[in-house]
């Protein structure tokens, strides 16, 4: 089999998985459903693992799509090592989270279930098309189909009208990121009249394609970049969960647990990393917009941790945080430090998806009670899955040896070594966040986990989750756990295993680790660790004062989010509703329906008239008739005359 | 015209025709029996038959003849037809005023 049927081959077992379930998921029996939707993925990932382990590059075409005139779009699939890279950390962590599914949507009666992992296999193979796609169209495609599993899936339990409206939400904030992508591939194809990445990188930047040796030379016309550059941002943006497009994200939790593991921690919100590391060739030449993604990353990454601070669902703490660390990776790829926010991309995959998942194994002991605050003491008597969820924490904290540490010290390593003051102030605002992430991360753990027994807890004994959802769980925890020490340039020796793999697709970065960076990091450990402590006093113990007692206004502001749903209903839902009501009011009635019915009463008022002449009495018509007559007889007279 | 030895102008018949015409035409437009209107409506069309006559014979022409033959044969036509439904109207009710059938109007 060749390399190319392979490729082909990762897209096609989920799409024919999904089709499979879709049509006859509701004869399948239960088991048949439960060994296809997780199979599909593994199926993949084992397609994956033969292109990793042949080193397996190119640019496969397989057919032209579209033909007209100059215009071609081919169907043709980008091998590199970036794209092995994100395929690898799909269907992976995706094989994993899809598994665990199987004992998490237990309860589901039998088309629900099937339903479930149709909408899956639909995320998986989106997702899979989105990473591999060689061109702007199939890019588009693969973007909006993971909006659209995205929707499908918040809006699972369709039952929920809050979960409908959250899944509404996602997907008009996806739209507008999607109308940015559009556009900005628009822009490209109208300057350099290709499709492909590899012809537009050629005409735009001289990039080289895999495998080639050849020596950059950057155009000028960066100002075609910088609009493609940052049109694209808010496709990236959009689907990131960035500020200001953000608002959809900590709302989506209303899905599944299995879904915000897998789609809003571990892979779509990734996507807009993916992107950008993908047309690195021009962030690197569209120096604003590069710019603007650190901006927005190093914002993020500090606003979402804030306000995780005082959230009290469990799900949206994990929601906030992943922001956060989203954040930290547009930071990165936003510095020129591209690798380094892949190697968080895979560190954060992992830990966030075990903390996803053992999250859900929580809330399934509490009969899905979410709320923190409600907790108290579980573990004890959640030791496994307790013990899980610490390691996560630990690593979202980024404590040595977990991967968090090694993936984020290397982001803010890279950002203070780069020197020049844009990456100097990202760097003060990441290792604030880092603090901050410390914190609330402690507070997080403690609260479910430590002390006594909250009086309100629904279930008085909690019980253990089923192997199905504690193997995935663990798994992810013992790779939490070693998957740091593939790349321990944090710590300024060791290897690099993700930066030198990447490095043929993203490039190196283009400047020097100082040493004084590990100093600086390891202190930043020390004192987010210190805080993750300190957590325990404030939450538990409560020999602390609470912080929020000082600054109530704070408190209130974090916990509205920083207003920002109150400043998109007043900015743009609630005009809107005004402009549709007073459009139905003084519109439609008054003007559109008058100009219809109108139409109509003035014809038939014309017509009573007329039916006036119509009188029925024989000497009206004679009278006209001999009267048209004699008319007609003068008129001829005086025309002879 | 010769008519007895001596010669009459075609104008008196032209005269006759348009008072025979006025006649029938002022008996359509003020009588009301159905009947009589329909006899008037005979007399406008021969009157018309008439001036047809005199101007074929004036011209030279016998279209003028044949087209009187034409509107004779149209007004026997036309006076069954017109008959055939006074008739019908009579045997259901006794009708002296054209005005009372106007049930038809709109």
């Amino acid at each position: 089999m060749s390399a190319n049927q392979v490729t082909l081959l990762i897209l096609l077992f989920p799409a024919a998985g999904a089709i499979l379930l879709a049509v006859g998921g509701r004869r399948l029996p239960r088991i048949g459903t439960a060994i296809v939707g997780p199979g599909v993925v593994w199926a993949s990932f084992v397609a994956t693992l033969v292109l990793f382990s042949n080193q397996v590059k190119g640019d496969f075409t397989y057919w032209t799509w579209i033909k007209s005139g100059t215009f071609q779009v081919p169907f043709n699939l980008l091998v590199d090592n970036l794209s092995i890279f994100m395929c690898l950390v799909i269907t992976g962590v995706g094989g994993l989270i899809v598994s665990y599914s199987v004992g998490y949507m237990e309860h589901e009666d039998d088309p629900s279930y099937a339903r479930f992992f149709t909408y899956m296999d639909v995320f998986i193979f989106s997702m899979l098309l989105l990473v591999l796609a060689g061109n702007f169209v199939f890019l588009i495609i693969g973007w909006a189909l993971v909006g659209l599993s995205s929707y499908l899936l918040i809006g699972f339990w369709y039952q929920r009208r809050s979960a409908v409206l959250a899944a509404r939400k996602a997907f008009v904030m996806n739209t507008i990121g999607d109308v940015g992508m559009i556009l900005g591939a628009f822009v490209l194809f109208m300057t350099y009249h290709q499709t492909t990445f590899a012809g537009v990188f050629a005409a735009a930047t001289n990039w080289c394609p895999p495998n080639a040796m050849c020596t950059l030379v950057f155009h000028s016309d960066s100002a075609v970049l910088e609009l493609a550059a940052f049109l694209l941002l808010v496709g990236a943006v959009a689907k990131s969960a960035q500020i200001p497009l953000h608002t959809w994200l900590p709302d989506a939790m209303e899905g599944p647990t299995p879904v915000s593991a897998l789609i809003h921690a571990a892979t779509m919100v990734t996507a807009g990393i993916y992107l950008i590391g993908r047309m690195h060739p021009i962030y690197d030449v569209a120096v604003y917009a590069h710019n603007a993604v650190a901006i927005i990353g190093a914002v993020t990454a500090l606003f979402a941790a804030t306000i995780a601070i005082v959230q009290t669902d469990i799900k949206r703490v994990l929601a906030y945080s992943t922001m956060s660390q989203i954040g930290y990776m547009f930071l990165a790829v936003g510095i020129g430090a591209y690798a380094a926010a892949f190697f968080h991309l895979l560190a954060h995959a992992f830990f966030k998806a075990l903390l996803f998942m053992a999250a859900g194994n929580v809330i399934h002991a509490m009969h899905d009670e979410q709320d923190m605050r409600k907790y108290g003491g579980l573990f004890r008597q959640l030791p496994r899955t307790g013990g899980a969820f610490l390691i996560g924490s630990l690593a979202l904290v980024g404590v040595i040896p977990l991967v968090g540490f090694f993936s984020k010290e290397q982001i803010l390593g890279a950002a203070f070594s780069k020197g020049d003051p844009l990456a100097l102030s990202v760097w003060v605002i990441g290792a604030v966040t880092a603090l901050i992430t410390g914190f609330y991360t402690g507070r997080m753990w403690w609260m479910s986990f430590a002390g006594k027994p909250a009086p309100e807890r629904p279930v008085e004994h909690p019980h253990e989750a089923p192997p199905v959802m504690l193997v995935p769980v663990l798994i992810l925890a013992a790779l939490s756990v070693v998957a740091g020490f593939i790349q321990t340039r944090a710590l300024g020796f060791g290897p690099s295993v993700v930066s030198d793999y990447l490095a043929s697709a993203v490039g190196h970065m283009t400047w020097e680790e100082n040493s004084g960076a590990v100093i600086v990091g390891l202190i930043t450990m020390v004192l987010s660790t210190a805080l993750f402590f300190a957590a325990y006093r404030f939450y538990v113990e409560r020999s602390w004062k609470a912080w929020s007692a000082n600054a109530p206004w704070a408190q209130r502001m974090l916990e509205r989010k920083y207003y920002f749903d109150e400043m998109y209903d007043a900015a743009f839902v609630r005009p809107m509703d005004a402009v549709a009501s007073w459009g139905a009011r003084d519109v439609e009635g008054p003007v559109l329906d008058g100009l219809v019915v109108g139409t109509g009463n003035a014809a038939v008022a014309a017509a009573r008239s007329l039916s006036l002449t119509q009188s029925g009495y024989f000497r009206n018509y004679v009278l006209v008739f001999v009267g048209g007559a004699v008319v007609a007889a003068v008129l001829l007279l005086i025309r002879v005359a | 015209m010769t008519l007895g030895g001596s010669q009459i102008d075609a104008s008196w018949f032209l005269i006759l025709s348009a008072i025979l015409f006025t006649l029938g035409a002022a008996g359509v437009l003020v009588r009301r029996n159905p009947l009589v209107i329909l006899i008037c409506i005979e007399l406008m069309l021969n009157a018309v038959n008439l001036t047809l006559v005199t101007f074929s014979r004036q011209l030279q022409d016998l279209e003028g003849q044949l087209f009187t033959l034409m509107s004779i044969t149209v007004a026997a036509a036309e006076a069954v037809v017109g008959l055939a439904i006074l008739v019908d109207i009579f045997r259901t009710r006794d009708v002296e005023d054209v005005d009372e059938l106007s049930e038809m109007k709109g």
